[in-house]
C-alpha cells in the first residue's frame, strides 16, 4: 500500500469517526445525562456491592479501610447525580470515612486527657476543643451513613407500627444493622462535641425498635446489645418482660466471641463508660483481650471485629491516660493497672554468687 | 548547684499536680457520661483546674441516686437540678419557682447577679455551698389537645407530675387537674401512650423522649415557660474554700452562653407549628395566677407547701419589674 492510499484510508477513517461523534452528539442533544456516566455509575455501584464491599469487610486494617471511605465516598456518591443513589455502598463508605474522623478525635481526646493529667490547663483546653470539633464532624458523617443505610432498604425508622425491611442476604443484614449502630454512635459523638452537630436524639428509640428486625444469634448478639444500651439510656423503652440490660450486654459480648464478631463488646464498653461502671469496663476490656487467643474471627466480617477492637483499645487508653498519663502499654492490654503480677514467683538464692 | 536546680525544676514540674485539691463530684445527666450536661460539667472541671481544683466526676443517670450518694458522703459535690438541690440551699433552690422567670433575658440577669462576689453569703447555707448554676432550659406544658389553651380548660385533665416536686403538685391541684405521680424515666411513656393528657418538660425531651408521639396531630407545646430548670453544683463547705467557691461560681456563669446555645438548638428543633401561642392578655392572667401561688408557697398558707425562699422571690420580682416595669405586679400591694 503506497503512502497516498494510506492517507486516503486514513482520511476516510477520520471522516467516519467525525460522523459517529456527530451522530452521538445529535442523539445526546436531548438527554440531560451522559449515558456513559449513567452506565458507569450502575456498573460501579453493582461492582462495589458485589465485589468491593465483601473484600473490604474481610480487611483487617481499619485505618486503610477508613482511608478508602474518605477517598472514594465523594466519587462513588457523585453518581447519585446521574443515576439512583448507591445508598448501601454509600452508607458503608461514609461509615468508614466517619471512622477516620473518629480516629483523629480519639487522638485529640487522649491529648486532652494527657494534658489534664499533667495539670497543663491551656494545652488540655486546646486539645479538648479540637476533639469537640472532630467529634462534631464524625457525628455528621455518621448521621449521613445512618440515613443512607435506612434509605438503602426503604426503611422508615419513625414508622409505627414497625415494618421491617426486606434484607435479601447477609451483607444487606449487616449493612442495615451497622447503619443502626452508626446512628447510635452519631448521638454519642454529638454529645462529646458539645452538641455542635445537632444530631436528632430520637435515633436512639428508633434504633431500639429497628434492631429487632435482625437475627440476634447470627450477628453475635449485636442487635440485642443495641437494644439493651437504649434501655439503659431510656428506661421507658424497655419491654416489661425483658431481662436486666447489663445481663443482656454481657450475654451479647459472650455471643460475639462465639460468632467470631465482637462488636457487642464495644457497646458494653460504651455502656460502662456512660453509666460510670468502671467494674464493668474492667471486665469488658479483660474479656475482649482474653478472647484474642481463643476467638475464631468470622473471616467475611473481620473488619467489624477489628473495628470493635479499636473501640476497646481506645476505652482502655482513655482509662490509662486519665489515671497514669499515658496510653495502654502493649503488654498490659486487658488490665487497668500498671502493677505487674509479681507475687508467688519463685526466686533463686543469690548468696553463693555474691 | 546543678542538683539543687534539678530538684527545684522537678518540684516546679509537679507543682500543679501537687497543689491541686481533689474534689469528687456526682454528676446527674439523663444520658450519663455521654450526655450534653455531663460534657458541660467536664468543661467546667477543666476551667476549675486552672484554679487549683481537680474535680473527679462520676456520672449518674438517676438524679435521686446522685443526691443520695452525695448525702452518704460518696462524693464531695453534686450537680443536679434545682428541684433536687432545694434541701441544700432554699434560696438558689427557688430559682425554679413556678412562672417566676418568664424570659431567658431575666434568667441571664439573675445568674449574673448571683455570680457576683456580693452574693456569696446567699450561696452558703448550713454545711453546704453553691458552686455554680447553669441553665437547662425552660419547662413547657405538652398537651395532647391544642384546644386546651387556657388554665380553665386544664381542670379534670391528668398531668404527669414529678412525685418529689411539691410546688408542681400544688399547682396541678390548684388548677383542679389530676396529679399522676411520675418520675423522669416514665413521664414520657405515660404522655405518649395517652395515660396522661399533659406533661411538662424542657425542650430537650421533645426529640430524645419522642414526646411528639404524645402530641400527635392534635396536640402541641404551650409557648410559655412554666419554670426555669437549672443545674446547680452543691458542695460541702469542707470540700472547697470560700475564695475558690466564688471563682467556681464565676466559671459556671461563664458557661451561660454555651448552655443557652444548647437550649436554643433544642427549642429550634421543635417545629413552629407545634408551638401553641397564647394571647398576651392571657399571659398576664397566668402571671398573676403563678404569683399568687408563689406567695402561698412562700408562706405555706392555704394548704400550700412552704418551699420558696422569700429573698429569691423578691429578687426575681425585681428582675421582672426591671424588664417589664408596667406589669401590674410591680405596683401591687403584696409584692414578693
Amino acid at each position: 500500500m503506497n503512502p497516498s492510499t494510506i492517507l486516503l484510508v486514513g482520511n476516510k477513517a477520520v471522516s467516519c469517526l467525525k460522523l459517529s461523534v456527530l451522530t452521538a452528539l445529535l442523539f445526546l442533544a436531548g438527554c440531560s445525562v451522559n449515558p456513559i456516566y449513567k452506565t458507569t455509575g450502575i456498573v460501579l455501584s453493582n461492582y462495589s456491592e458485589s465485589e468491593a464491599t465483601p473484600y473490604v469487610m474481610q480487611m483487617s486494617d481499619p485505618r486503610m479501610a477508613c482511608a478508602l471511605g474518605e477517598g472514594l465516598d465523594p466519587l462513588m456518591y457523585s453518581f447519585s447525580r446521574v443515576t439512583d443513589a448507591p445508598e448501601s455502598t454509600g452508607s458503608l463508605l461514609m461509615l468508614l470515612a466517619a471512622n477516620c474522623m473518629e480516629f483523629r478525635a480519639w487522638e485529640a481526646e487522649l491529648a486532652y486527657l494527657r494534658a489534664d493529667f499533667e495539670g497543663q490547663v491551656p494545652k488540655a483546653k486546646d486539645a479538648r476543643e479540637e476533639a469537640k470539633r472532630l467529634y462534631a464532624q464524625t457525628a455528621k458523617r455518621r448521621y449521613i451513613a445512618f440515613t443512607r443505610a435506612m434509605a438503602a432498604y426503604d426503611f422508615d425508622p419513625a414508622a409505627e407500627p414497625l415494618k421491617c425491611p426486606e434484607l435479601e442476604n447477609d451483607q444487606a443484614e449487616l449493612t442495615f444493622l451497622v447503619g443502626l449502630l452508626t446512628g447510635m454512635q452519631a448521638i454519642v459523638n454529638d454529645a462529646n462535641s458539645g452538641a455542635l452537630a445537632g444530631i436528632p436524639r430520637n435515633i436512639a428509640p428508633q434504633t431500639e425498635r429497628a434492631a429487632s428486625c435482625v437475627d440476634n444469634e447470627k450477628w453475635g448478639g449485636l442487635p440485642e446489645a443495641v437494644r439493651a444500651l437504649v434501655w439503659l439510656l431510656l428506661p421507658d423503652t424497655r419491654p416489661a418482660s425483658s431481662p436486666d440490660p447489663w445481663i443482656v450486654l454481657r450475654r451479647s459480648s459472650e455471643l460475639g466471641v462465639k460468632s467470631g464478631i465482637r462488636a457487642s463488646y464495644a457497646l458494653e464498653a460504651v455502656a460502662a463508660e456512660t453509666f460510670g461502671r468502671p467494674d464493668v469496663l474492667a471486665e469488658v476490656i479483660a474479656g475482649f483481650a482474653a478472647a484474642e487467643d481463643t476467638i475464631d474471627v468470622w473471616d467475611d466480617y473481620r473488619l467489624v471485629d477489628k473495628s470493635a477492637g479499636r473501640v476497646i483499645r481506645f476505652s482502655s487508653d482513655k482509662y490509662w491516660t486519665s489515671h497514669y498519663g499515658y496510653r495502654t502499654p502493649q503488654a498490659f492490654f486487658g488490665k487497668l493497672s500498671p502493677e505487674r503480677s509479681t507475687e508467688n514467683i519463685e526466686v533463686m538464692d543469690l548468696d553463693g554468687l555474691l | 548547684m546543678i542538683r539543687k536546680s534539678l530538684i527545684a525544676l522537678t518540684f516546679a514540674a509537679i507543682a500543679p499536680l501537687a497543689s491541686a485539691q481533689t474534689v469528687t463530684m456526682c454528676v446527674f445527666d439523663v444520658i450519663g457520661a455521654n450526655g450534653d450536661l455531663y460534657n458541660m460539667v467536664k468543661d467546667y472541671a477543666l476551667e476549675m483546674k486552672a484554679h487549683g481544683v481537680d474535680f473527679q466526676l462520676k456520672p449518674y443517670t438517676d438524679e435521686g441516686v446522685a443526691v443520695g450518694d452525695f448525702n452518704a458522703g460518696q462524693c464531695d459535690a453534686v450537680a443536679a437540678t434545682d428541684i433536687r438541690i432545694r434541701p441544700f440551699n432554699r434560696f438558689t433552690g427557688s430559682v425554679g419557682a413556678v412562672g417566676a422567670i418568664p424570659t431567658y433575658d431575666d434568667l441571664k440577669t439573675l445568674l449574673a447577679t448571683l455570680a457576683q462576689p456580693k452574693a456569696a453569703s446567699l450561696m452558703k447555707e448550713g454545711d453546704y455551698q453553691v458552686l455554680g448554676i447553669v441553665p437547662a432550659g425552660a419547662g413547657y406544658l405538652f398537651v395532647n389537645d391544642r384546644s386546651i389553651d387556657t388554665a380553665g380548660e386544664l381542670a379534670g385533665k391528668r398531668i404527669a407530675t414529678l412525685d418529689y416536686q411539691k410546688d408542681a403538685i400544688h399547682m396541678v391541684n390548684f388548677i383542679k387537674a389530676t396529679v399522676v405521680p411520675s418520675d423522669i424515666t416514665n413521664f414520657a411513656g405515660k404522655f405518649n401512650n395517652g395515660s396522661v393528657d399533659l406533661a411538662y418538660a424542657p425542650a430537650f425531651a421533645y426529640q430524645a423522649l419522642e414526646l411528639y408521639k404524645g402530641i400527635g396531630d392534635k396536640g402541641g407545646i404551650v409557648d410559655y415557660p412554666l419554670a426555669q430548670l437549672t443545674i446547680q453544683i452543691i458542695a460541702r463547705n469542707s470540700a472547697i474554700d470560700d475564695e475558690t467557691a466564688q471563682q467556681s461560681r464565676e466559671v459556671a456563669w461563664g458557661m451561660f452562653p454555651q448552655a443557652m446555645k444548647l437550649i436554643a438548638s433544642q427549642e429550634e428543633g421543635i417545629p413552629d407549628s407545634t408551638w401553641i401561642r397564647i394571647p398576651e392578655e392571657d399571659i398576664q392572667g397566668y402571671q398573676e395566677m403563678f404569683r399568687q401561688n408563689r406567695l402561698e408557697m412562700r408562706d405555706g398558707v392555704n394548704g400550700a407547701p412552704s418551699v420558696y425562699d422569700p429573698k429569691m422571690l423578691t429578687l426575681l420580682s425585681k428582675i421582672r419589674c426591671a424588664s417589664q416595669p408596667s406589669a401590674s405586679e410591680c405596683t401591687a400591694g403584696n409584692r414578693e
